[in-house]
């Protein structure tokens, strides 16, 4: 009874039936390279088991577990519908959108389980979440107290009317935005996701918002004049960052 | 037996899997941030559809049945654009770092990468998830024959790529 390949595999992987069983144990008995053959399945399967065993043991994003446990749409950042906002929005801003779009993607999937979420969806649209909006509504550029959701870095009025504000996240160093006051949300026009810089990552980079490409050609693009000095953030400040007052 | 503590039990089941969902991800689409992106809309699915699951049937391998199919979905909408998905010359640079065992598990996975996409996923349903053959062909939806000879080219192709050691020796 010549013995297959397939009927060797199958054992190896506890497939065979009781019959097939017992003909391969008799074979490997009687022929050493049937042993071999059936020895190199078993090596095979082993060393590839513990392929991206890695995964198991890492920490489960928030959003799946909120998301299995069938979470109400809101609670978790939607990100179809987040993408699909942002890219409508960053085509007005710049070119690239497309590729922003999916460096927001990204951004998103990894600000998603760190906690309190300082971005979510409104509308379909990407705004600040609380801590991030109190931030972008509070904080002077200048201030760099250590312990802050974000870093406020460049202030300016666009051409719209609205003021608009560049952030970097804290404690995560590599996401970097532009926010703009639109009614009383701040609407994230723009997040990307900075380059991994370890060495100069300390929290004493000046501006750090305006550090990524996407977030400066943005600023480039919808800046009306010059960016705001401190004397106009606090003037800004005292309107409540509003489009209506007088320019 | 009520209904709505049924429907909880199940999503229950569904947390505890997410981590070999995650894994099984990871060898459909190569950015983990995207893969996790699967496995959300696969979740998001499967409570939708939990009327269709058949409580004879393994949870496991229906929730990959459906991660595996919200990928061809993605996958035909994005038209492969931005190179997210495994692209297969992956592999050959990384490949050559084998001889440094200490990377003996970057090699399996590149050497997985470099499978034609039916081995792998035969493959990583039978030898990473531990799936019966009968399970990982009906999550391919192929029949159990079509499963074995994509296993066993899969096997043969990781075979030359990983050169082991012939026989078992520990």
């Amino acid at each position: 009874m010549k013995v297959s390949d397939e009927m060797l595999m199958a054992y190896a992987d506890g497939e065979a039936d009781d019959t097939t069983r017992t003909l391969i144990e008799t074979a490997m008995r009687d022929d050493p390279e049937i042993a071999r053959r059936v020895a190199r399945h078993q090596a095979l399967r082993r060393a590839v088991q513990g392929a991206f065993a890695g995964v198991l043991d890492e920490p489960v994003p928030q959003r799946l577990v909120a998301a299995a446990r069938g979470a109400p749409a809101g609670n978790v950042v939607d990100l179809a519908r987040a993408r699909e906002g942002a890219g409508k929005r960053l085509r007005r801003w710049q070119p690239a959108a497309m590729a922003a779009s999916l460096v927001l993607g990204l951004a998103l999937g990894y600000l998603g389980w760190r906690g309190s979420n300082p971005l979510v969806t409104s509308n379909g649209e990407l705004v600040a979440g609380a801590g991030l909006a109190d931030a972008l509504s509070t904080q002077l550029s200048s201030d760099r107290t250590p312990g802050r959701i974000a870093t406020t870095g460049l202030s300016f009025r666009a051409k719209s009317g609205d003021y608009c504000r560049t952030f970097s996240l804290t404690g995560t160093h590599t996401n970097s935005g532009l926010a703009c006051r639109e009614g009383a949300n701040w609407k994230i026009k723009v997040l990307a996701q900075l380059p991994e810089t370890p060495s100069s990552a300390s929290a004493f980079r000046p501006a750090a918002s305006a550090d990524s490409p996407a977030v400066r050609a943005a600023v480039e693009e919808s800046i009306d004049g010059e960016p705001l000095d401190q004397a106009g953030e606090i003037a800004a400040r005292r309107e409540n960052w509003s489009a209506h007052t007088s320019r | 037996m009520s209904t709505n503590a049924s429907a909880e039990n199940i999503q229950e089941q569904i947390v505890a899997l997410l981590p070999r969902l995650r894994r099984f991800a990871r060898n459909l689409v190569r950015s983990p941030h995207d893969a996790d992106d699967m496995v959300q809309i696969a979740v998001e699915r499967a409570l939708l559809r939990l009327d269709q699951w058949h409580r004879d049937a393994r949870l496991d391998s229906w929730l990959f049945k459906i991660l595996r199919n919200a990928w061809i979905d993605e996958m035909r909408s994005r038209g492969r654009r931005a190179r997210i998905f495994m692209p297969e010359e992956e592999g050959e640079h990384v490949g050559e770092a084998s001889i440094d065992r200490e990377v003996d598990r970057l090699s399996v996975e590149s050497a997985l990468a470099r499978l034609p996409e039916d081995q792998r996923l035969a493959v990583s349903l039978v030898l990473v998830e531990g799936l019966a053959y009968k399970d990982a062909a009906d999550v391919l939806e192929v029949p159990i024959g079509t499963l074995t000879s994509r296993l066993a080219r899969g096997r043969e192709a990781l075979q030359a790529m990983l050169r082991l050691p012939e026989g078992d020796q520990s």
